[in-house]
């Protein structure tokens, strides 16, 4: 295990130096940013197997709250950071205690309608600049402005909060957490009778993945200082992380960092070489490689990794022997 | 006389979203497969409609029809060459692969058809009936009226007929359908090809009272998701009902309330009843 | 997946690389939503600019008014042609600056064009200043892209102010010939484009002395309208002012039909109701709406009638006011390149802030181009058109007016 970390991190660290260029260091930037709220769509859609499209919620007041603190107050807006995770916390026990009653569809349907709902409220709420969304500072007063022309400091930003992330979730799935969310993903009512508490374990994990998803909420908003409903609650952000995680492989430690290094080049590659002919081929090339993956690695592309590794370890055992004998 | 109005109105937005809900119904409640691609099946049925119409002159009955074969051929390919291999994946699998699917068919129809909103002329199923001042929309009283008779349909087949056991008993246990000798891939196909031709009907016919263009599916979508959530997974009636009572409360709601609220007050409505009967309205848990 | 980055990154290389080898062209970026709710608008906002970089770069003596129509290329670059970088931002404020970014740093565009919304003019124009490079804008209306203090930002395209104030003149020389308005009805998509504009109309009728009988706002995209218009035919407004995008605009006119409803006046604000995908599919119900539009055919033989005819040999419909507005944009900040002499950006800055058209050089019918100390166009105007047929015509003011208004409103009768 150690050596894909130490691997995975010479690679990250190295990226801006190998691929040099603004919008390089921005797709490299975007790519950690989805690896992020991937990650912590993860924990809960993964790990415990509860499939949320209202992720937006909580990544939606991560990018509201920094803007929020700056049009308000005029302070820093990475003084809104704390404050979002706070308060999707607060929201994800609010949502969590009630839906939680729900499984399967109903669960997914309910955090839709959650998440549409908010996005309605905060369309038509003035404080939040309604419909028309909340900017960042235009010019950067200062550097605690975290307003920067290059994308490298955010790359690195980005890199230090996917390291904690992910050093997070391998702690909790080595832990009885883990065990509990395993569990529960393979049946609620299994799990009950295994003497999982299996409302309190799912709801640390939407707790836990709130404020994950709030971060990387807040850091979009301080990269690209401005978010309005739309960007910021729209059901699309939402079901990105869904597909991130996904198509890397849910549930797996690596699988949506694995699902953003390839769908958001991806996304990037697509669109500026197809998209300048607005013929929309952008999105049928996008789309069928999604569908392509889907159709031949239904359990995500991290799935066909641990086989390979399988398949190699079973003929090197069965390679063994032999050479003993 | 104009709350008469509004509800009446309800009750005819209500059935034209019964209408399209009535195949997500099907592979969503009963096939347990979620399909993001849903509201792009009906945007490729009004897309016939409009090919049928504007090339070959085709009349209403022409176009539903051709819409209806169009969509049971695409919906069995759907189950055939897709949704089959991820089935054995997760929940997730099923929702990635029809997202892509999704995205595909939108953005194929673009690519061929251009941006442009279209729509065809008002007047093709008759135009405006006035019942002594109450106002009804000719099209969607159509629209109501094969929404009742697609959901009975449907209904009939599921419960009267052998094919709909045989459907019924692939989707409660797939291994024990085998067993008795059901192919549950034919099956499956066919429920697939069905939810399609009634999607197909449903795209056709709503094309005649509204726009056509390829994003137009995502506005629909949602809807249909919440109409199967709120009738209950494995209900067709409850997909009808649930449909006429969303007209009715998002007409309300808009008239007395402004129309920015009329998804607020749908959306906490349904989170509420969830709350409260957590299988939806008439669903079984 | 670093070896997929590096051959994507080869391959755009390859595409820098082949640019480069034409010499004389100089590229100038344009960011429109290609893809997405807006993709309508968006690809003839593209086709109407490609056609003005056509016109730059080609010889049109017949166009001989417009600026640099009569000549190829830029004279003041040696005639240099103009290459158009075009990048499809989906309607996404953060695609929009990646695709900025992309078209400073790795196009190397000279200045950029763009960007339809308002949301993401935003964002594009934020990440151009921070480059120092120009960015004309053409059709945002948003009142807040110009209060940002911004060097390298210039709007062509009038304001919310400018037309509240034309919907309440044209009201009242309506009074003047027997058709008094005294009560007045608003319908707006609540998304930043509707809200701002509403609000100003609001203001200004307020001023007026009119009375505001409903006030609806509305979510853009949605299912359906009809408990809009029947608030409206129930409260009889002698005017009723619509802002909506496409999809809406097109509900609107069905439902009115559907649930028979003919407001005396009916304005539209432009967006969807110039787009021409609800004109040519509804131009028949909604005979004699009114509109907003800084663009007008004119007469045969006229500049405007000949970029129309072009227009439409690619197209084959007219020209739309939104399309006609980028591609103005378009055409101001070519001006002002081959002005400037030079593709330093502190050079096109100096030479855009010291821009001054006149009405004849300019294809829409803006009393010229001059930007104030903010980029605001100064002489920013705009026409009131009226449906007629399967078009829209000039009607007001009556001296730009090619037919007289027709009233009332009589929809599909």
């Amino acid at each position: 295990m150690r050596w894909v970390w130490i691997a995975l991190g010479a690679v990250f660290l190295a990226y801006p130096w190998v691929l040099a260029g603004p919008f390089y260091e921005r797709m490299g930037a975007l790519v950690l940013l989805a690896a992020i709220s991937g990650s912590a769509w993860n924990l809960l859609g993964g790990y415990a197997g509860q499939a949320s499209v209202g992720h937006a919620i909580f990544y939606g007041a991560g990018a509201y709250l920094p803007l929020l603190v700056f049009t308000q107050w005029g302070l820093p807006p990475i003084a809104g950071l704390p404050a979002g995770i706070a308060v999707s916390v607060l929201i994800a026990l609010v949502i969590g205690i009630p839906t939680f009653r729900l499984l399967g569809h109903y669960f997914t349907m309910a955090t839709v309608a959650v998440a549409e709902l908010v996005r309605l409220v905060v369309s038509n709420w003035d404080l939040l600049g309604a419909a028309v969304g909340l900017s960042g500072p235009a010019v950067s007063r200062g550097w605690w402005d975290l307003s920067f022309r290059s994308s490298i400091p955010y790359y690195y930003i980005f890199l230090a909060v996917l390291a904690v992330v992910l050093l997070v979730t391998w702690q909790m799935e080595r832990s009885r957490m883990g065990f509990y969310l395993r569990a529960i993903k393979a049946g609620d009512r299994a799990a009950r009778s295994l003497g999982v508490p299996v409302r309190r374990y799912k709801l640390y994990a939407l707790m836990l993945s709130a404020a994950f998803t709030s971060v990387a909420g807040s850091l979009y908003a301080l990269m690209v200082g401005f978010v309005d409903p739309d960007s910021g609650l729209g059901i699309l952000i939402s079901i990105e992380m869904l597909i991130i995680a996904a198509l890397g492989g849910a549930g797996t430690l690596f699988g949506p960092l694995l699902g953003a290094v390839i769908l958001i080049p991806l996304q990037n590659a697509t669109n500026s070489w197809f998209g300048g002919s607005g013929s929309g081929a952008t999105y049928v090339i996008y789309g069928g490689i999604i569908m392509l993956i889907a159709r031949y690695q239904p359990g995500g592309l991290m799935n066909a990794w641990h086989a390979l590794q399988e398949r190699r370890h079973r003929r090197a055992a069965a390679v063994e022997p032999r050479h003993a004998a | 006389m104009v709350i008469v109005q509004v509800i009446t109105g309800g009750l005819l937005l209500g059935a034209v979203y019964a209408l399209f809900s009535s195949g997500l119904t099907l592979i969503w409640g009963m096939m347990n497969v979620v399909n993001f691609a849903h509201g792009d099946f009906v945007m490729i049925g009004m897309y016939v409609a409009f090919l049928i119409y504007t090339y070959l002159n085709g009349g209403p009955i022409e176009f539903v029809l051709a819409s209806a074969v169009v969509l049971f051929v695409l919906g069995v390919w759907s189950y055939t060459g897709l949704v089959r291999h991820v089935m054995s994946g997760t929940l997730l699998s099923q929702m990635l692969a029809t997202f892509g699917l999704a995205l595909v068919l939108r953005y194929a129809t673009f690519w061929i058809f251009s941006s442009n909103f279209r729509s065809l002329p008002e007047d093709l199923i008759g135009g405006t009936l006035n019942l002594g001042g109450i106002l009804i929309s000719m099209p969607k009283l159509v629209a109501g009226v094969v929404a009742i008779a697609l959901t009975l349909g449907l209904h009939g087949l599921l419960t009267r007929t052998a094919i709909g056991s045989q459907l019924l008993a692939v989707s409660e246990d797939r291994n024990a359908a085998m067993l008795m000798g059901i192919r549950p891939d034919r099956m499956q196909a066919l429920a697939w090809g069905l939810a399609g031709a009634g999607t197909g009907i449903a795209g056709a016919l709503i094309a005649t009272f509204y726009y056509i263009s390829p994003s137009v599916g995502e506005t629909l979508a949602l809807v249909a998701f919440v109409v199967v959530a709120l009738g209950g997974f494995g209900s067709v009636p409850g997909a009808l009902i649930a449909g006429l009572l969303i007209g009715v409360i998002q007409e309300l709601s808009a008239y007395l309330l402004g129309p920015v609220y009329k998804d607020v007050v749908v959306y906490a409505l349904f989170v509420a009843v969830l709350w409260i009967r957590p299988q939806g309205l008439f669903g079984k848990f | 997946m670093r070896k997929l980055v590096v051959l994507g990154a080869s391959l755009l290389a390859l595409g820098l690389g082949w640019d480069a080898s034409a010499q004389s062209t100089i590229k100038i970026g344009v960011l429109m939503p290609l893809t997405g709710n807006a993709a309508s608008a968006g690809n003839s906002s593209k086709i109407a600019v490609e056609l003005g970089a056509e016109i730059v770069n080609n010889a049109h003596p017949e166009l001989a008014p417009l600026p640099l129509a009569a000549t190829a290329g830029l004279p003041g670059l040696g005639g240099a042609k103009i290459e158009l970088v075009i990048a499809d931002h989906q309607g996404n404020p953060s695609v929009g600056q990646s695709q900025t970014l992309r078209l400073i740093t790795q196009e190397q565009v000279i200045a950029i064009t763009g960007s339809y919304h308002s949301s993401v003019t935003l964002t594009t124009s934020a990440t151009a200043e921070r480059y120092g490079i120009p960015f004309v804008n053409g059709e945002s209306v948003a009142a807040n892209l110009t209060e940002r203090g911004f060097k390298t930002f210039f709007r062509v395209t009038p304001l919310a102010s400018d037309f509240a104030k034309n919907y309440m003149d044209f009201m009242a020389d309506l009074g003047k010939a027997g058709h008094p308005v005294k009560t007045l009805a608003l319908v707006f998509e609540n998304t930043e484009y509707g809200t701002s504009v509403a609000d100003t109309v609001r203001t200004y009728a307020k001023e007026r002395g009119l009375n505001l009988v409903s006030d609806i706002a509305y979510s853009a995209n949605t299912t359906d309208v009809s408990s809009q218009v029947l608030q409206l035919k129930d409260k009889k407004p002698d005017a009723v002012i619509f802002i909506s995008y496409t999809s809406d605009a097109i509900l609107y006119v069905k439902t009115m039909k559907a649930l028979d409803y003919l407001p005396p006046v009916m304005i539209a604000d432009n967006a969807g109701f110039s787009d021409h995908s609800f004109i040519t599919s509804s131009a028949s119900l909604a005979q004699g709406l009114m509109n907003r539009s800084a663009w007008s055919i004119g007469k045969p033989g006229s500049v405007t009638y000949k970029v129309n005819e072009m227009f439409k040999a690619k197209t084959g419909r007219d020209l739309d006011d939104p399309s006609g507005r980028a591609m103005q944009g378009f055409l101001v900040l070519a001006e002002a390149l081959n002005r400037a002499g030079s593709t330093k950006p502190d050079a096109i800055l100096k030479a855009l802030s010291e821009t001054n058209l006149g009405p004849d050089q300019v294809m829409m019918g803006y009393k010229g181009v001059k930007f104030d100390a903010k980029g605001q166009n100064t002489l920013a105007a705009t026409y009131l058109i009226q449906m007629s047929g399967n078009k829209y015509v000039a009607v007001w003011p009556e001296k730009s007016a090619e037919k007289p208004i027709e009233w009332p409103y009589k929809g599909w009768k």
